[in-house]
């Protein structure tokens, strides 16, 4: 099959280039391609032979990583594609009417989802990987897995294939919980539309978080990895936003102040953040820390002058780089989210998700800590039951969780004169690069 | 020497539209009997079965298309049995419509003869040489024979769907299909949840396409599956653990290693 069908046939791709070295990603923009004419493309179920990719295809180790050996990321089908029609035939008609229109449905292929570019950077780390590193199994590995019935199964592996994309291994529990099988792939990174399989995910020690789909999503860098992380009750533990929900913003200053020295404890994400500096020490090793195709930021409400000083003292304790650390001291994080654009931010507050999402940021929530007790009570539809759990829209959240939030930096001036403006903090060995 | 009883406690299935499965002694009962006596233990397998047949006659108490279960012996030792066998099926109330006691020697003709469309055992010899005779043959999990379970679960290996019992005849193959469309029929008589039965694909070698292949013959085959696994390669231990099949249909049968 020429490249010119491909280009035909996805309807995404403005110009195909496929160099010898790349993982097969198409150069093109993934923003706001939603509609799709079913009757230009003609698909068919035999696999589409990718020039470039396929040719280094070799049975055995480097086409499979083992999963205890590579970075697994598992998704779930509803943060990769989007799926809000069939959801609303779920939701309105029930599961037989549900499944009866996926395989009504089953050429047609979905249109990307929230994680669709994180996916698709994650793929060209891999490239990257496979050129330095062409025997090594410590790759990502992207697997699906979903509660839908092996029913919907081809209309999946259609629409993989149709969007180029290289994921080999997936998991369809027909209605039982993933969980197990997330403990069983060495799962690195578990991705849902679903905030309780996401908890329970949480509570097994896995890293998780709930992904939303924003109104738009801002353009990404298609050459490097960009993830984004909060800092308490994700990278850190909750202890000391406990003090501040407590106790106040004084309090939690004293606190902080007083405990310089200690190191904070460990939050659900800290394991996902080491496994990304293990692949980028694998850049630097062969000299190319200045392109390395992997980028971490903190972005934090700390600042940068007092309460961000313990978080950087047990970064380095645990040894882990973090390339770029952004102190906002207060301010809200969808501008500097906007300037980053990382392919994936996770916080655990649905009010800096919702905000980083208005500005187009894919902003994954993870639900964990003490933040959580406020959400919740916010939570605004009831009466979901195990199998229609969907998301409800973010934006359900907005209105009322604005009352938790902190004090915007203006009003901090008076008091605390050094925080009217974020701090942005680079560690050395980084350059600041925007785009 | 083979020898059939009719059991006259059970209704005899309706010889067209059943499913003739033979299940042998071991997977039937447990291999000691209880505290003396002649009674055996009974194994969970075939209380599920029996419950997909109950489940079938409570949708259509007319249904034909049941599974008419045949208990087998396949040594000497367990022939000899045959009065405590007898009992023991009694005394539990099992549905077995009939019993072949047969030994090492001709327990496959005796498959053949009695039109069995599936074997089930425990022992991976057994379920060998029965398919290289043209008998489909399925292992029975030992592990999960002993967990309880709401639901025949059924799991299907890529290799059997794709090449099915390899070396074995064009008869067998057609066969093998007819009773995996059985079995498709059986499963579109539930809905999708609160079923008895319950299908499950796992490809272990290749990746997404090969696993889009299998899911298209068992579709053509009639057989919806309701989970799927494809493991691109990854060890199929840890997911059987989870996924607690009862009965694995492959060609092959070195699965159950972990």
């Amino acid at each position: 099959m020429s490249l010119d069908a491909v280009q035909v046939m996805s309807g995404q791709v403005k110009e195909l280039k496929v160099s010898p070295s790349s993982n097969g990603d198409a150069r093109g923009s993934w923003e706001g391609k939603e509609e799709f004419d079913p009757n230009q493309l003609e698909l068919t179920t035999k696999p589409k032979p990718v020039t470039g990719r396929r040719a280094r295809k070799v049975e055995g180790a480097v086409f499979f990583p083992k999963p205890e050996n590579a970075v697994t990321v598992a998704v779930s089908s509803r943060v990769l594609f989007r799926t809000e029609r069939e959801q609303k035939v779920f939701e309105q008609k029930g599961v037989e009417e549900y499944l009866r229109y996926q395989i009504e449905h089953e050429n047609e292929p979905f249109a990307p989802g929230p994680a669709f570019p994180f996916v698709k950077a994650l793929e060209v780390v891999n490239a990257r990987l496979r050129e330095l590193y062409p025997e090594s199994e410590e790759l990502f590995d992207i697997v699906l897995v979903t509660y839908n019935h092996a029913h919907v199964g081809i209309r999946l592996i259609n629409t993989i294939n149709h969007h180029n994309l290289f994921i080999e291994r997936f998991c369809m529990t027909g209605g039982s919980s993933p969980i197990g099988y997330l403990k069983a792939w060495h799962t690195n990174l578990y991705l849902s539309a679903d905030a309780e399989k996401v908890r329970e995910a949480l509570a097994e020690g896995i890293a998780a978080a709930t992904m939303f789909m924003p109104e738009k999503l801002t353009e990404v860098s298609e050459s490097q990895l960009r993830v984004a992380f909060d800092g308490d009750a994700v990278l850190f533990s909750d202890e000391s936003e406990c003090i501040f929900k407590t106790h106040g913003l004084d309090k939690f200053f004293e606190h902080e102040k007083e405990n310089e020295d200690r190191l904070l404890d460990h939050g659900p994400l800290k394991g996902f953040l080491e496994v990304l500096g293990k692949l980028q020490k694998k850049f630097y090793a062969k000299g190319q820390r200045l392109d390395c195709p992997i980028r971490t930021y903190l972005v934090t409400a700390r600042s940068a002058a007092s309460s961000g000083i313990r978080a950087l003292k047990t970064l380095r304790a645990w040894g882990l780089e973090i390339d770029e650390a952004l102190f906002l001291a207060g301010a809200p994080k969808g501008p500097m989210l906007e300037k980053i654009r990382p392919h994936i931010y996770f916080d655990d507050q649905m009010f800096h998700v919702e905000g980083a999402a208005e500005m187009g940021t894919a902003a994954a929530h993870v639900p964990y800590g003490i933040a959580q007790k406020y959400n919740s009570q916010q939570k605004m539809s009831s009466g979901k039951t195990e199998n229609s759990s969907f998301m409800t829209s973010p934006l359900t959240y907005r209105s009322s969780s604005r009352q938790i939030r902190y004090r915007p930096a203006g009003k901090l001036c008076s008091a605390y004169p050094e925080f009217t403006e974020p701090h942005m903090f680079s560690l050395p060995g980084a350059s600041i690069n925007r785009q | 020497m083979v020898s059939t009883v009719t059991n006259s406690d059970v209704k005899q299935k309706d010889v067209d539209q059943a499913v003739v499965v033979a299940v042998t002694f071991a997977a039937v009962f447990g291999p000691e009997a209880e505290d003396g006596s002649t009674v055996y233990r009974l194994g969970a397998a075939l209380p599920l079965l029996q419950r997909v047949n109950e489940r079938l006659l409570e949708k259509n108490s007319a249904e034909h298309q049941l599974f008419d279960v045949i208990l087998i012996t396949t040594d000497s030792w367990q022939q000899q049995q045959s009065s405590s066998i007898i009992n023991s099926t009694r005394h539990h109330g099992l549905e077995i419509s009939r019993f072949c006691f047969s030994t090492e020697d001709n327990y496959v003709e005796s498959l053949m003869q009695n039109n069995v469309q599936l074997f089930f055992t425990t022992d991976g010899n057994e379920a060998l040489q029965a398919t290289h005779q043209g008998v489909p043959s399925a292992m029975l999990d030992k592990n999960s024979v002993s967990c309880p379970s709401e639901q025949l679960r059924v799991l299907f290996c890529e290799n059997a769907i794709i090449q099915p019992n390899m070396g074995s005849t064009e008869a067998s193959k057609k066969s093998a299909q007819n009773f995996l469309a059985h079995l498709g029929q059986m499963r579109q008589k539930f809905g999708v949840s609160d079923s008895p039965l319950c299908f499950t694909l796992v490809t272990s070698h290749g990746g997404k396409d090969s696993c889009c292949c299998a899911l298209k013959s068992l579709r053509s085959l009639g057989v919806s599956v309701d989970e799927a696994y494809c493991l691109g390669g990854a060890p199929r231990g840890p997911i059987l653990s989870l996924l607690r099949p009862h009965f694995l249909l492959s060609d092959g049968f070195s699965l159950l290693e972990g």
